[in-house]
């Protein structure tokens, strides 16, 4: 059995080695404001923290989480940077968010007033279908406003 | 599938070969083993099996990229690979170990083409669309290396220390060949434990891609200089991370009909990173 802490609570699941981390959020847990786009690692939408470090769940196997902390999106639900997305309307469809705003949150975390080409460095791994991208910065240089 | 979490190398070296495989990040292992391109019994979770951390000149395998674009102890050129390689989340996850080891990014490859790098007879890029492929050592498979920091390690004259020898960075890449389509040299259980990469007195990584961020290079240029001598390492031109002593060798280059403009590229880079230095 494999025992995950994820957002304050811990799940004890009986799973496959080769399950990744975002199969288990969605379908085994319900979380399912962590998104699969791509499924192999390219756009960050299943962007999740294990330890407040922003990382890949659809090409994470869980069974490598080990003791680190897992951080999803409902994890984060009174972090000011959903206001701060909703504000600056800095989605369209909305289905890369999620991933954006865990991504976003980190980078806060260790830098809350990063410049412009800090956001862009920070958030190159979270591709936006739409192109929301210049409110997307904008939600992030503004997210404590 | 079985995953084990060894304790220590000695323990992680015993469980390889057989079927068992070494898993670090899993940025590109994780995507090979669910397309079916690599098959494994056994998964080996590096985790506690490999040195992580930057200490002068030695870099444990298990350093992340991420942890080696920020430090001031990397020379450049590996500090400037690792920023502009693959995307923030990758470089929080892969290690510079396994980033040796990663795969190419041929589609041929990657869709399970019965190619001649997984044992066919024929290079399908060649005949088809090649336009990220190789100008170098292209005559079998005209794959490209994708690693930024393989480039980088290879300018500054890098070696690697594995479970039970030392070789360059150089040593550890040859072109795969009609005996062995594999492009290192290491033994299928053998464990890259660490990297003593020496400090040049200048270098630089300069990188040519589709996009400003999170590409793989069209062509990547490292230099390093060391004392009068200046060693050049390129990303994306051959099936192996490829040394040249300066852009004259480029006139040596074989490039496909659709690579030609890689070989410009690859003199216009070579140029301006021997002026940066």
């Amino acid at each position: 059995m494999l025992e995950l802490t994820i957002n304050g609570g811990v799940h004890t699941l009986d799973l496959p080695v080769d399950r990744p981390l975002a199969y288990v959020l969605r379908e085994d847990l319900g979380l399912t404001g962590t998104k699969i786009a791509c499924g192999e690692g390219h756009c960050g939408a299943c962007t999740v923290l294990l330890d407040g470090i922003p990382t890949l769940s659809c090409i994470t196997l869980a069974h490598t989480v080990g003791e680190r902390e897992v951080t999803t999106i409902e994890g984060l639900r009174e972090h000011p940077l959903v206001d701060a997305f909703v504000r600056t309307d800095a989605l369209q469809c909305g289905f890369c968010t999620p991933g954006q705003i865990v991504s976003a949150s980190a980078l806060v975390a260790a830098n809350p007033s990063p410049t412009r080409d800090e956001v862009r460095h920070a958030m190159a791994g979270n591709l936006c279908r739409c192109g929301a991208y210049p409110k997307i910065e904008e939600a992030i240089l503004t997210w404590r406003d | 599938m079985e995953l084990r979490r060894p304790p220590d190398a000695q323990h992680a070296v015993a469980a390889l070969g057989n079927g068992s495989l070494a898993l670090a990040g899993g940025t590109d292992l994780v995507p090979l083993l669910r397309d079916g391109i690599v098959r494994a019994d056994t998964l080996v979770h590096l985790a506690d099996a490999v040195p992580r951390g930057i200490d002068g000149t030695r870099i444990g395998a298990g350093t992340t990229l991420a942890e080696l674009e920020v430090d001031p102890q990397v020379p450049a050129a590996l500090r400037e690979a690792c920023a502009q390689a693959a995307s923030p989340q990758l470089r929080s996850m892969g290690t510079i170990g396994g980033n040796l080891r990663q795969a190419t990014r041929c589609w041929y490859w990657r869709l399970r083409f019965p190619c001649w790098l997984h044992g066919g007879e024929v290079c399908h890029a060649k005949a088809g669309q090649h336009r990220e492929h190789a100008i170098f050592g292209n005559e079998r498979c005209a794959s490209a290396h994708p690693s930024d920091p393989a480039a980088a390690l290879l300018a500054l004259g890098a070696r690697v220390r594995t479970d039970r020898r030392e070789l360059s960075v150089a040593e550890l890449y040859r072109l795969p060949t009609d005996e062995s389509r594999d492009v290192v040299v290491l033994a299928p259980d053998e464990l890259v434990l660490e990297l003593d990469v020496p400090l040049p007195d200048a270098s630089v990584y300069l990188k040519a891609m589709d996009r400003k961020k999170w590409a793989f290079p069209l062509v990547g240029v490292a230099a390093a200089r060391f004392g009068d001598r200046v060693a050049f390492g390129l990303a994306g031109v051959a099936p192996i991370p490829w040394a040249v002593d300066s852009a004259d060798d480029l006139d040596r280059a074989t490039p496909l009909p659709g690579t030609a403009y890689k070989v410009q590229i690859a003199r216009a880079l070579i140029a301006r990173a021997f002026s940066a230095l």
